[in-house]
Formats: C-alpha cells, structure tokens, sequence
C-alpha cells in the first residue's frame, strides 16, 4: 500500500493543533463541572444565629480522578466525605454544616488554578484542600493570597512548597498536612543506611518536581551518613508512562545493590510487575518503591506478594499506613471507612479525613472564617488524628508527625499486603528543619 | 551519567527491550496508516479503540475468567462492532467534507470513549492478572528477559507478516490498494466502496484492540491509555511516510528502541529525542522515510 497523497503533513499538523486546542477547551470545560449533583447558587444566606455567620461552610477540593493515578482523588474524596458526615451528623462545625465540592485536577497546574478560582469565586468555597501533583501545588499556593483563602494540601509532596513558598516567600494561606518528600528521601536514606552491603544505588523517577526532589534528597542524606555509597544509574518517566521495561533495563544494566522508585499509583503498579518480570529481584538486594506503602499499590501487587516473588526485597513507606499506629483514633478511623468504603484507607484518604478535622480544630478556634483568622489559629495548631498527634510548625506551615517504613509482607489479619519489620523514626530525625538551604535538584 | 553503558551486550539487550515496546506501538499505528492510507480519515479515536480492546480483555480475562486467548479474540470481535458502528453511521457521512470536520468528530469520540469507559469500569485502574504460562525469563547476552516480550516481538512481526500478505497476495488486499490509488475508477469496476470502506476501518480497528489487549498483563488499564498512546503513533507516521505500512513498521522500531537507547544513554533528554528525530526526518524527506512513493 503506498501513501495516498489526499492528506498532506500540513493536514496532520494543523490537526494536531486544532486536538490541542481541543484537548485546552476540554480541560476548561471541566471547571465548570459540579462535583455534587445539586448546585447551590454562591450567593450565601447569611444567618445572625450561627457563629460563623454562615449555615453551610463550603469546601473545596481537588484531586486527581481520572487516569492511572485515579484512585487517589477517590481516596480522597471517600476521606473528606467520611469525615464531613461525621462532623455534619453532630451538628456540623459551631452550629453551621459543612458541604463539599471536589474537583478535578488533572495533574495539570492550569486546570488547578482554574479549579482554585472556580471554587473560591465562583462556587464560594470558604475553605480549599488538595491536590495531588506538585507541579499543581506550586502553581496553586502563589494565587492564595488574591484569592484570600487558605489551602490544606493533602497531598504534594515537594519540599519547596512549605520551603519556599511558606517559609521563603512568606505564603502564609499555605499549609501541608500529609509529609513532604523527607519521608520516602530521608527516611529511605536513614534505613538502608544500616545495610552496609548496598552501596551501589539506582534510581528510576518521575520526571517531574516530585522524582527531581525526591532523587536529590536521599542522595544528599545518604551520602552524608555512607560516603561509600555510589549513585550507579538513573531513568527519568513522564506521567503517562505505559510500559517501564526500558527504564528498569537500563539502571540495571549498572548492575546496582538496590534501586529506589517513585512512580506512584497505577504506574507504580506497572512498574513493580515489570521488575518482576525482568527478574530484577534476582539481583538485587533492596527495592524501595517510595509510596508503595498506599494502598492501591498494596491491592494492585498483592498477588506478588502473596506467591514471595518480591523475595522480602520490597520495601516502602506512604505519607500515613493504616497499621500504623495501633491507636484508638486509627483503629476507629480504620473501621469506620472500611464500613463506609469498603476498601482500607491509604494516605491520600487519611490526610484528606484530618484535614477537615484539622479545619474544625481551626474553626473552633478562631471562631472566624476570615483568612486571617484561621492563619492565626493554624500556626502551631497541635491535633490528634489517625496517623498519630500532628503539629502545624508556624515557620514553613508544614504538619509534623511520624511514619514508619518497612518491609513490604503478608499478615494473615488483613487481606491485603501491609508494612510490617516496621522502621520508626521521629519526625525530627528526617524531617528538614529552617533555616532552608535551598536544595541542588539535577535532573 | 550512568554507568555500565557502552558495551556490546547492554546496548543489546536495550535494543530487544526496545524492540517489545516497539510492537505496541506497530499495532496501534498500523491500524492508523491503513486508515489513513485507504479512507483519507484522520481518526483521532484509534488511541480509544486501543483502550477498549484493553477493557474488552481486562472484562473478558479478568474479570469473568474466560481463557486468556478467546479473551483477546473476544476482544478484537467487540472492537470489531465498536468500529462498525463509528464507520457506517458516522464518518461514512462525513468523507466528502473538509478533514476539519473528520478532526471534530473523531476528537468527539476521544471524549465519549473516555467517559464512557468511567461510566462503565470506574476511574480507576484496572490490573488484571499475567497469564501463568507467560511467566519467566530467557537469558539474554547473559541477562534474564521475559519470555512475555518475546511472543510480544513475535506476535508483532507476525502481524507484519500477515498484514502484508493480506494488502498484498489476496483479492480483498487488491481492491483495497484498487481504491486508495483511484477510488473513482475502483468504483467504475464493480468495487463496492462503501462496503470495502468499512471492512478496512473494522480491521484497522482490530490491530488497534489487539496492541491494547496484548498489554494488559503488563500494563495498567484506564482511562486515557490511547490518547497516551496516540501522539507517539502520530509521530511514527510523521517519520514513516503517511499513509505506509512499512514506513508505520520501520517508524515504530525507530521510535521504540531510540526511546530505550535514550533512556540508557541520555537519561537527561530522552524525552526529547523522538521529537529530533521527527524534526531532522521532516527536514531531510518531508514525506517521511516511505512517504511519496
């Protein structure tokens, strides 16, 4: 068959333009997408009774809910909502309820921010929380101030958004309830620094602001406890990612003792059946899949694990795991969203429950919905949730607390893999304390 | 950067890994050239059918535990319907009008496809199991590959085969190249062209379905893996020549083991690099490497 000529290049790329075009229309149309089926119109009913002066404090989120990394806009979605119908059954937040509307973000900045404007002008949302990319995050957190709200992340985890942009640029609508990178960096750096046969390290990692961090952390702090260490080879993956057998063939090829992975979610999954496949866990010594603590990851390799084909190799840690810590708040929080759910919690759903605890907490305080306000009463704001007591540090806003990394095992209580030879540390041990030194982040 | 790159055996070894990766992207742009080549419609959607023929599998397979091969055959037959339905009440509609409005229609099914298939199987990704009689290595220049990537390779190479003996050594193949050179005249000799239309977008539908079934044991399904996949699709035919089947085979090598060798050998820029070599091939023959024969 040879080429018919009644389509030109210039055909094709003027189409490819007009798809692109298309596929920005699509993504602005999606603003305007109501999460909740019944639209309430943004004017508010002002009520003299209420405390806050409002009936229904509106809250906005956002979360990645389409695509390989579906799952934790669910998760987080199913966290928020738990914990607004435990709130709202009480009789809600000083006398006024409490409604959600969840967006979403599409791992794409701009649909972020379009998403962060729509609920705070147009849909009214006096609170925001989210999102789950840090390319989303860091373009979020700088219109904050316009749009005089504050914002709970809940999830993105790249060190500068409470460094820089709270603790550089003085941001202070900012704040961050799950754990930052120092978690799966530091943490990694600080366990498999007691394995003095690792030394020769590879790295297969998102190509974008969170693999970058996430690299460049745990080689700096494991360098400065094991100057032996050899960082060996080094593949970078775009979100989107279908097939990882390239990547993982190619750091192996540098023959390293252990790898350390950040491909989250679905992606994770794929990543980790493909080492298998390349019969990676026969050479090598430790594997450490960052957020392969969450529990899609668990569902999504547990008949791996179960068959002992990871060889005991697989390690990870999450930003809260739901055996951790045994906890009267955790084991409460546990059953009531597997009786709600139906599925365990991971870390997005944790971190999305405390943080509308963490907004009562705040409300309660300032007695006031002004941004101001709640600032006030954020900064330093010590609270007990699932994952263990929390305290927001007033320099850079970032929430501190505890969780442990571990082997990835079977446990015949749960019908999922879990963590277990569990590594605790305290916070203060891995966590980055100010004064920040901005850090050096090659690709 | 990385270490243990320049000798014999690791290039090798990236170039076969490559070479699988290659095979999904042949299937998935042999459907598009063909449709392409034949129909003078630029179907956007292709990337969708690879992603039903990833649902129909994981469905099939993984869910109501039908073996692995009826699964897949099962599969190509629902995306069969699926194509039917597109050609004979839609684009058959739309041939004689200008390729901005086969653009928007086929860009509207992007967006049905992709909600359609959250209506019915949920956001969230799908993993279903490897079959265990693909399970296990080869040694390789001294290094374990997956036999899984090897019936890929060959499942590949296999579908070239036929596919070529199919457009060239049969009738149906012969009517099919008849039309895409002088539809006119094809018609004029008894060609039914409609009819043949629709047989070649339904078989180009297939291969679309069967590259997103094959990767189901080792990939996730969800929702936008076609429009992941697409744009690399494009690119092959951009480099191969529009409308050509080998420029569509040759395009998908390059671009499979030049994306491996760029991982092992620049990991800094590696993303880069298939947009170069589209650029420096549209430079150079702007036709494409088998273009404007």
């Amino acid at each position: 068959m040879s080429g018919s000529k009644k389509i030109s290049r210039r055909d094709l790329l003027k189409a490819a333009t007009v798809a692109g075009i298309g596929g920005m229309t699509l993504g602005l149309s999606k603003v305007g997408e109501a999460a909740s089926p019944k639209e309430k119109p943004p004017a508010q009913t002002k009520s003299k009774k209420k405390i806050l002066g409002v009936d229904v404090i509106k809250v906005g989120g956002q979360g990645v809910i389409s695509g390989a990394h579906a799952d934790y806009g669910w998760q987080i979605q199913s966290g928020a909502i738990l914990a607004i119908d435990e709130i709202n059954a009480k009789g809600g937040i000083l006398g006024s309820k409490l409604e959600l509307k969840f967006m979403d973000e599409e791992l794409k900045p701009a649909v972020a921010v379009k998403n962060a404007r729509y609920l705070a002008t147009d849909w009214g949302a006096h609170l925001l929380f989210g999102v789950d990319s840090s390319g989303s995050a860091m373009a979020v957190g700088p219109i904050l101030p316009e749009l005089d709200r504050i914002c709970v992340f809940d999830h993105a985890s790249t060190h500068r958004l409470t460094e820089e942009l709270v603790y550089g640029k003085g941001i202070k609508q900012i704040f961050r309830i799950a754990a930052p990178v120092y978690q799966e960096s530091n943490l990694a750096a600080l366990i498999f620094k007691e394995f003095p046969n690792i030394k020769r390290w590879a790295g297969i990692h998102c190509d974008y602001e969170y693999g970058y961090s996430v690299w460049a952390l745990f080689k700096d702090t494991l360098k400065k406890y094991r100057p032996d260490v050899e960082f060996v080879s080094i593949a970078w993956a775009p979100f989107w990612t279908m097939d990882f057998s390239s990547h993982i063939s190619a750091v192996m090829a540098a023959k390293p003792d252990a790898i350390i992975a950040t491909p989250w979610a679905g992606e994770g999954v794929m990543l980790l059946r493909q080492a298998l496949m390349l019969g990676v866990f026969d050479n090598i010594q430790a594997w450490f899949q960052c957020m392969g603590g969450s529990v899609d990851i668990l569902e999504g390799i547990s008949r791996e694990v179960a068959a002992g084909k990871f060889k005991d190799k697989l390690w990870a840690t999450a930003r809260y795991i739901h055996n951790y810590p045994d906890s009267p708040e955790n084991n409460k929080f546990v059953a009531s969203f597997r009786k709600r759910w139906n599925r365990f919690p991971n870390y997005s759903a944790e971190n999305a429950y405390s943080t509308i605890y963490v907004f009562k907490a705040a409300l309660e305080k300032s007695r006031s919905l002004k941004t101001p306000d709640l600032i006030k009463a954020m900064e330093g704001l010590k609270l007990m949730t699932p994952a263990g007591e929390r305290f927001f540090r007033p320099e850079d806003h970032q929430a501190i607390y505890s969780v442990p990394g571990g082997r990835v095992v079977t446990d015949p209580n749960y019908p999922i893999p879990i963590l277990g030879d569990l590594k605790v540390f305290p916070a203060q041990a891995y966590y980055r304390n100010p004064p920040f030194e901005a850090l050096k982040m090659d690709k | 950067m990385n270490e243990g790159k320049k000798d014999m055996e690791t290039l090798v070894f990236q170039g076969l890994v490559g070479l699988s990766v290659s095979m999904y992207l042949w299937l998935l742009a042999a459907g598009l050239t063909i449709v392409f080549g034949v129909l003078g419609v630029l179907n956007f959607a292709h990337g969708s059918l690879f992603m039903l023929g990833a649902y129909f599998t994981f469905t099939y397979y993984g869910l109501w535990g039908v073996n692995f091969w009826l699964a897949i055959a099962l599969s190509l037959l629902s995306v069969a319907v699926v194509g039917y339905f597109m050609e004979r009440f839609f684009l058959r509609h739309i041939y004689h009008l200008d390729h901005a409005y086969q653009l928007l229609l086929t860009f509207g099914f992007i967006l049905i496809f992709d909600d359609a298939v959250k209506m019915i199987w949920g956001g969230v990704a799908k993993i279903p199991p490897m079959p265990s009689f693909f399970e296990g290595t080869v040694s390789v220049v001294g290094r374990p590959f997956p036999f899984y990537n090897l019936f890929i390779i060959g499942t590949g190479l296999a579908v070239a085969i036929v596919v070529w003996l199919l457009f060239e050594k049969t009738w149906w193949g012969k009517m099919v190249r008849a039309s895409a050179s002088d539809r006119e005249m094809a018609s004029a000799i008894g060609v039914n062209i409609p009819t043949l239309f629709t047989g070649v977008f339904v078989f180009g539908a297939m291969l679309a379905a069967l590259g997103g079934a094959l990767g189901t044991p080792v990939r996730v399904v969800a929702p936008g893996i076609g429009a992941a996949m697409i744009i690399q699709a494009f690119i092959i035919t951009v480099i191969g020549g529009l409308g050509n089947l080998k420029g569509a085979f040759v395009g998908a090598i390059i671009v499979g083991t030049l994306s491996a060798y760029g991982i092992l050998l620049f990991p800094v820029f590696e993303l880069f690099l298939i947009f170069l070599i589209m650029a420096v091939v549209l430079m150079v023959k702007p036709q494409g490497l088998f273009g404007g024969g």
